[in-house]
């Protein structure tokens, strides 16, 4: 009930992207998105590579920076020069491809650093609260470890509980699985499900059509940067009403 | 044999001139902790400095760097020796040296130092500021240890090369442990000098790689 005190729809919006456009040199790889993600919405963003997913999605914490359009996170303006970019950033959680944990720390070490320098917690209570999000990915009895003692599947599910243990607003996902062993994406992914049902606003940039198929609460679908077609998992991965989408998942079901 | 140990082992002759050895030594210890002292840090902040990529500050910092990688450091030792009084700044024989060999090692602890930073890969930029940690942050957390770390072996290698430079500060009549000893095996006409010399040379060198050593492996982190 009390959710529709402010009437509309838009003011549960987290993310709000209105003709977000960038270009690389003469290279325009987004043309003008659109796009709102609501409160405790887990969106999945699939295309064909070159299609400008990851770009979409860096434009929205500004590791790239966008050419033109607006992007509000919270109701916040992030475009513009005169944003606080760390405070921005840190209210939005982003796991990497590279997944690029910290190898010169242990994943405790990995998940309290920015808990204690930019969220300034003293060692005890980052440490505290990061060993609850370890334990949250199912890592808990690996707190001590570095990197490199840790799978691949591991260490991504450390990069989640670094990204979650600042309590962003929302989680960027960008082909969280794309450069695991396929054994070893079963374990991100149930994390990724996991984080959806405590209740965080997702987007998440991924090949894996079953994971949009199950957990997505709406997938977009990308195409030489520009949304080519919103809708429930349904919609875009089961029935497509356009053909190239036809011809995308059709291309990905062998 | 008998000759080999009345040239170099006659320790008899020596009588006299320990406190004059033990005082090059001291000298040479210090020279070598100095210049490393000043030269690795000094290579550090210019490495840091040319990151924030200010045009004109790095265009002189590069030109600093090649500048005194290419000149000799005896060369350099006399210029700051003999030719910086011209310009109103007289240098003992002890600071020339220093301030010269400083002044090398810290050019080339700065390519090392920048090798090491640029080998890192972006992706640990982009993990650090995601989680809006700034850019000095970044760079002092996540940047600089595995730089450092990357460039441990390379600096060792420099730092003992160029210490070992502090025997060039003789033709600037420092009387550092070279130098000592090599007049005492003129005054004795006997080279046992210069064997203890060289002894103590590797007693002051050996801790140090030994040292370095460790140190490479207490900043190294397991890899199974």
């Amino acid at each position: 009930m009390t959710a529709t005190a402010n009437g509309t729809d838009a003011a549960r919006d987290i993310v709000v992207i209105k003709d977000l456009r960038k270009s690389f040199g003469n290279v325009e790889v987004l043309k003008g998105i659109d796009l709102a993600v609501a409160a405790g919405e887990a969106v999945v963003i699939v295309g064909s590579s070159g299609s400008g997913k990851s770009t979409c999605l860096r434009c929205i914490n500004r590791l790239e920076e966008p050419t033109g359009g607006r992007i509000t996170v919270g109701g916040q303006e992030i475009t513009g020069r005169k944003v606080d970019l760390n405070a921005l950033r840190r209210r939005i959680g982003m796991v990497f491809q590279g997944i690029n944990l910290y190898p010169h720390m242990t994943a405790l070490g990995n998940v309290t650093l920015a808990m204690r320098k930019v969220a300034g917690l003293s060692k005890a209570a980052a440490e505290e609260k990061a060993r609850h999000h370890l334990d949250l990915v199912g890592l808990a009895h690996r707190a001590d470890a570095y990197p490199a003692q840790l799978s691949g599947g591991q260490q991504q599910r450390v990069g989640i509980a670094r990204a979650m243990a600042l309590e962003p607003q929302v989680m960027l996902f960008d082909e969280p699985t794309s450069a695991l062993d396929p054994e070893l994406v079963g374990e991100v992914l149930n994390v990724m499900m996991r984080t959806k049902q405590l209740g965080m606003t997702m987007i998440v940039v991924t090949h894996e059509m079953q994971f949009a198929r199950e957990v997505a609460d709406r997938v977009v679908f990308m195409d030489e940067g520009k949304v080519l077609d919103v809708g429930t998992p349904h919609e875009i991965l089961v029935e497509p009403r356009h053909q190239r989408i036809r011809d995308f998942v059709n291309r990905t079901r062998t | 044999m008998d000759e080999i140990i009345r040239y170099f082992f006659d320790f008899s002759r020596l009588s006299g001139y320990w406190p004059d050895i033990l005082h090059g030594f001291l000298i040479t210890v210090e020279m070598s902790i100095l210049t490393v002292a000043i030269g690795i840090p000094l290579g550090l902040l210019l490495a840091v400095l040319r990151l924030y990529g200010i045009r004109p500050l790095n265009a002189l910092i590069i030109f600093y760097i090649d500048l005194f990688r290419s000149i000799p450091q005896l060369v350099l030792i006399i210029l700051a020796y003999f030719a910086l009084p011209f310009s109103g700044l007289v240098l003992s024989p002890f600071t020339a040296t220093v301030v010269a060999l400083s002044m090398v090692l810290s050019a080339f602890a700065e390519e090392i130092f920048w090798a090491g930073i640029t080998s890192v890969p972006k992706g640990q930029w982009e993990a650090g500021r995601s989680t809006g940690l700034g850019f000095n942050q970044t760079l002092a957390y996540v940047v600089l240890p595995q730089a450092i770390r990357l460039g441990i072996p390379p600096l060792t290698n420099r730092a003992i090369g160029i210490s070992k430079g502090t025997t060039l500060g003789s033709v600037v009549a420092v009387p550092e442990l070279l130098n000592v000893t090599s007049s005492i095996q003129s005054n004795v006409a006997n080279p046992t000098a210069l064997t203890v010399g060289a002894m103590l040379f590797l007693a002051l060198f050996l801790p140090f790689v030994r040292f370095t050593r460790w140190l490479e492996r207490a900043y190294g982190h397991p890899r199974h």
